[in-house]
Formats: C-alpha cells, structure tokens, sequence
C-alpha cells in the first residue's frame, strides 16, 4: 500500500468534476479526511448513479481507505484503483464492522440514589473492618507482649526511628508556628480588654491540652500513616504478602504490630516534644509582643497551668498512635492486585485517619470537661 | 505483495554510531542499525544486554551518549511531536493503556488530539483499528483493568496503529501469553505489516516469533550488534549467537517455524 508515499510538507487533497463523476487528487488520509468529507459532502446528496474516481490518489491510509469502502457501501462506484490501494481497500471491505459498544448510561437521580447506597454499605463494611482489624491487631500484640519470641524488637526499633526521631524537625517546627499563631491572635483579641497577659495563659494551655497532641497526631498520620498503606501496599501488589503467608509466617505479626507497637510508643513522645516547642514558641511571642522575658514567662506557665493539662494532651496521645498505625496497616492489607489501588487506599488511610483523629479529639474534649479534668 | 519487495531496499530508520553508557557500564558501544522500509527486524539479546534500551533510543525516548538517530530524514531529536506520532507507534511491554480510559477511549485519543474529524467518524477509525487488531466491539467499554494479557496486548496495538504510523515498534509483544495468544499475535503483526505495508521493529524474547515473522534479526551481544537473516546468523561465529539459536529451545522454534511454513 501506499502510505510509502514522500514526506509531503504539507498534505493535499483535491476534489473536482462535474455532473456524476468526480474525481478525487492527492493524499487521502487521517489529516485530509475531514476536508474531503467536507468537499464531497453536497455531491454526497445527489441521488443517482454515481462514480468516483481515485486513480488520482497518491497516498492512502486505513482511515482514508474506510471513508472510501463507506463510499462504497452507499451505491457509489470507485473507479481507476490503483493496485497498491486495491489491497488495502479489500481488506478493509472484509471487516465486519459494528459500531462500538456504548457505556450503559444510567439517570443522573438513580446514579445518585445508587451512589449514596454504595457510600453507606461502603460505611458500614469500613466500620465492621475497622473494629475486626482493631480486636485482630490487640489480640496479636496482646500475644507479642505475652510471647516475647513473638516481640520484634529490631523491627520495632527501626519503626521509631524512622517515626519518631526522623519526624522531629517537622513536628517542632510546626508546633513553634502554631503557637506564633495562636499567640498573635490572642495579643490582637484580648488587648482591647487589657487582658494580653492572659495570652500567655491561652498559648499553653492549648497547646498541652489541645493542639500539641492534634498537630503531631495529624502530621504523623500523614507522614506515618500513609508510608505504613504504602508500604504494606507495595508488599501485597509484589505477592511479598502471600509469600511470607507460604512460608508460614504470619504478616500481622511481622508487619502490622510492630508497626503498631513502634506508633504508641512515639506518639506520646513526639507529643510531649511538640508541647514543649509550643512552649517555646510562646515564650518568643511573650518576648517581642508582651516584653515578658524568658524567666518570668516560665513562671507564668508555671501558675498558668496544672499536671492536669499535660496529662489530658498525653493521654491522647497513644491512642491516636493506635488508631493511625491500625488504619494504616488495615488499608495497606487492603489493597489489591494493581497499582492504582495503593494510590487509593493511601488515601483513605490518610484521610480516615486524620478523621477519627479528630473526632475522638472532640469526644474527649466533651469528657474531660465532664470529668472536671 | 509486489509493493513490499520493491520497497525494501529503502531506509526509512538509520542509527549511527550509538553509544550508551549508565555510569561506568556501557551498554552499547558504536552501534549501527538501518531500517529498510516495510520489512520486520526483529532485535534479540540477553537479558541485560539493553534491547530496551535500543529501542528507547530507536523511538527518541532516550538520548544516547553518542550517535544518532535518523528517521525518515530527519534527526529523531528534530521531529515535531505530532510528525512523530504519524511517523512511529509503539507498543510497550506492559500496554501502557491509560488506565482512567476506556479501550476506546484509548484508542481514540490520539485521533481526537491530533485530528478534527467528526465524533461518529473518530468512532468509526476506533472500531476499525480494533477489529484490525482482533478485537470484538464488546470490549471497547472495557477499561485496562479488566483485560486479559492477550487483550491489554491487541488493544496496545490498536492504540499503537491508530495514526497509520510508518515504523511500529513492538517490545516483547508476546511476553507473557501463552503459546496459542501468542501465536495470535505473531499473525497480527504479519498481517498489519503485510495489508498496510507498516515497518515493524519487534524485541522480543521468544525465538518462535523471530523465526516464523521476522526477516532480518539484529543481535545485541558484547555491546555490539549483528544484523542478518536467520540463515546467516545460524552460522556465526560468535558464541553467545550461536549458543542462542542453537540451543535446546531454539530447536524446537525452528521445527516449529518450519511446519507452519510448510502448511501455508
């Protein structure tokens, strides 16, 4: 065939005759179909005996070649075809085309209906999956714990490292800034009322109770979290799961608790950091803004807050680390089969986690009031 | 086919001088290639021996320490993008198919990028090139993921001839299938090259495919090529071709080859 034809700079094709017999010149392809769709369009409409020349065809493609067999199939006659189109013209007569299969296409008011059903059964299996993986994952640590053979403890340690120790600057850092935050908007709302001591009073005491346990929680779901689906993810889709489940050894212990175990442990921890980095954050404020300086500003703190406060925010803390390490390593079990699917469930994990996070925040900050802690 | 024959003396692809190195390994060392028109050569080697790699600089996806690559006339370097998607298709080892998108959907994207045809016409050179590629219009909703290995393969190819491109360049088209696919595919990619005259560059593996389609072989040994027919290749003199086509496997493909030639 003859798509062997020079490399015309620019493709042409020209149509031209008269009455019922037409003639079509030049380059017939997927860049000059539309035109020539166009040029014989009006002639397309006579109804009567008709014949198209095409000996006058330099170039021919499959596409060409197709509107030419359409052509064909309408009663129109195509005459002078060279031997090299001849070929290709055939072979694409022979083709049984059927028009493609169409996407079934559904109301947009079902669709909906059909997608909220979906969400809630989604909901409600996530909810059963959640509480299953959580009694799976207790009971093998409780065994972990129990049976020390079971404990990982290489593997544990390197999850605080790579947790714990290498999440250090992010967490200072935004524990610093937040407390700046806070800092310039309660100097900016208490000074009318002469009150912008009490900034000092509201810089620490949110940042132990509130802010110090849900900035580092929220940051190591997304930095933790997320690696742990990636991670436990990658495993599955590379068959390194069930490989470990041929050899008899049992994935939860080897990944998920350790994971889980290595979370409780440095989530107080980076907690307490971040507390402590708010603190700082506070005693700059107090010294540009209030012209308090360091040794006064600890004694502020001093008054300002009780054991109560830093207990509250620490309290928190291991059962976020709990709930962020059991999302995560449930969502990273999870996956299936291809690649997209880490993408996915990655990012469920991280914004389920960083949801229950902050709900059970809200609980907790209903019950201690209740408590009177 | 008359026109085939004639046609072969021509280059339409020429790599010169090529030269890949990553780090202190070089992978390729002063490699000369030509391409004639309307001909299938298909390239062999080891694993490891940088077939992929060829093939990368063959399409212009990789640029080579040294040489270069001339298609069609022009430095590959040189070409504008939509030139080159008329000029070359390629069918990679995994499909590649978009996964958000439909076979079709697949199929047609580059007619809709580069073309201003009409939506019923698009459709229509979509289910033209599927059926070319051996596959039922059922399967034009489906999406990657719900494909066999066979079908990723066919729809990759349709996707791969959906401008007519001049030179189709193929990676290891039947790994991965089982025989009778790929033997399929073996007769597919005869077919496009004999009916729409495509020049095809095919790496694979499978010595079936190199003995029952391919006229001339390249073997990338010692960072260096070789290029001839079978016939001539049998009788090198280089050890890792030689041990190559006549090891226990290859044996058995050319009996193979010999009894599908000697049926039709």
């Amino acid at each position: 065939m003859e798509e062997a034809s020079p490399a015309s700079a620019s493709p042409a094709i020209a149509i031209d005759g008269e009455g019922d017999r037409w003639r079509i010149s030049g380059s017939l392809d997927i860049r000059t179909l539309a035109q020539a769709e166009k040029a014989l369009a009006p002639w397309l409409k006579r109804r009567k005996g008709r014949a198209l020349d095409v000996s006058k065809l330099s170039a021919l493609d499959t596409p060409g070649a197709l509107f030419l067999c359409g052509l064909r199939a309408q009663g129109i006659e195509l005459t002078g075809i060279r031997a090299e189109h001849k070929a290709l013209l055939d072979l694409l007569g022979g083709l049984d085309l059927k028009p493609l299969a169409k996407p079934k296409t559904v109301s947009r008011g079902r669709q909906l209906i059909i997608d909220l059903g979906k969400a809630g059964d989604e909901a409600w299996h996530d909810t059963l999956d959640i509480i299953t993986f959580v009694g799976k994952a207790a009971s093998y640590t409780g065994r972990a714990l129990t049976h020390l053979h079971a404990l990982r403890l290489p593997s544990i340690s390197r999850q605080i490292k790579e947790t714990g120790i290498d999440a250090l600057p992010i967490i200072g850092l935004m524990a610093v800034m937040i407390s700046i935050v806070i800092g310039y908007q309660s100097v900016a709302q208490l000074r009318p009322y002469g009150g912008e001591d009490f900034t000092i009073n509201l810089v620490a005491v949110s940042m132990l109770r509130e802010m110090g346990v849900l900035i580092t929680a929220i940051m190591v779901a997304g930095r933790s979290g997320s690696a742990f689906t990636a991670e436990i993810g990658v495993m599955k889709v590379r068959e390194e799961i069930d490989a470990l489940n041929v050899m008899g050894l049992d994935p939860m212990e080897l990944l998920v608790v350790p994971r889980l175990i290595g979370l409780v442990i440095t989530l107080p921890l980076l907690t307490f950091f971040a507390d402590m980095m708010g603190l700082l954050g506070g005693a700059m404020i107090s010294l540009s803004l209030l012209d308090v300086s360091p040794l006064q500003y600890i004694d502020r703190v001093h008054h300002a807050v009780d054991g109560s406060d830093l207990f509250v925010g620490l309290f928190k803390a291991p059962i976020f680390g709990f709930l962020i390490a059991i999302i995560g390593c449930m969502h990273g079990l999870r996956v299936s089969g291809s690649a997209e699917s880490v993408g996915r469930e990655t990012t469920r994990a991280v914004v389920k986690a960083i949801f229950v996070v902050i709900v059970l925040d809200a609980l907790f900050s209903i019950l201690f009031e209740k408590l009177d802690l | 086919m008359t026109a085939r024959a004639t046609t072969h003396s021509e280059t339409i692809l020429s790599a010169s001088g090529i030269v890949n190195r990553f780090g202190r390994q070089v992978v390729h060392d002063k490699i000369d290639l030509d391409l004639k028109r309307g001909e299938i050569l298909g390239i062999a080697g080891g694993s490891g021996s940088g077939k992929s790699v060829l093939l990368k600089t063959l399409t212009g996806l990789h640029r080579p320490n040294g040489g270069k690559v001339v298609v069609d006339g022009e430095p590959i370097d040189k070409i504008e993008p939509a030139q080159k998607a008329a000029l070359i298709g390629v069918l990679f080892q995994q499909g590649a198919l978009f996964s958000s998108l439909s076979v079709a959907q697949n199929v047609m994207l580059p007619l809709r990028e580069y073309t201003d045809l009409a939506p019923g016409e698009q459709e229509r050179i979509t289910a033209m090139k599927l059926e070319l590629a051996g596959l039922s219009p059922d399967s034009a909703v489906k999406f990657p993921s719900e494909l066999s290995g066979g079908m990723v393969k066919r729809a990759a190819l349709a996707r791969a001839i959906a401008l007519d491109p001049r030179i189709l360049f193929l990676d290891e088209p039947t790994s991965g299938l089982d025989p009778l696919t790929a033997s399929g595919i073996d007769a597919l990619i005869l077919r496009l090259n004999q009916s729409l005259g495509i020049t095809v560059v095919v790496v694979t593996h499978d010595l079936t495919t190199l003995f029952t389609i391919c006229g001339r072989v390249a073997m990338l040994a010692d960072r260096r090529i070789t290029v001839g027919t079978l016939d001539k290749l049998m009788h090198s003199t280089q050890p890792w071709i030689r041990e190559f086509l006549h090891g226990p496997r290859a044996e058995g493909a050319l009996t193979a080859s010999k009894r599908s030639h000697g049926n039709g």
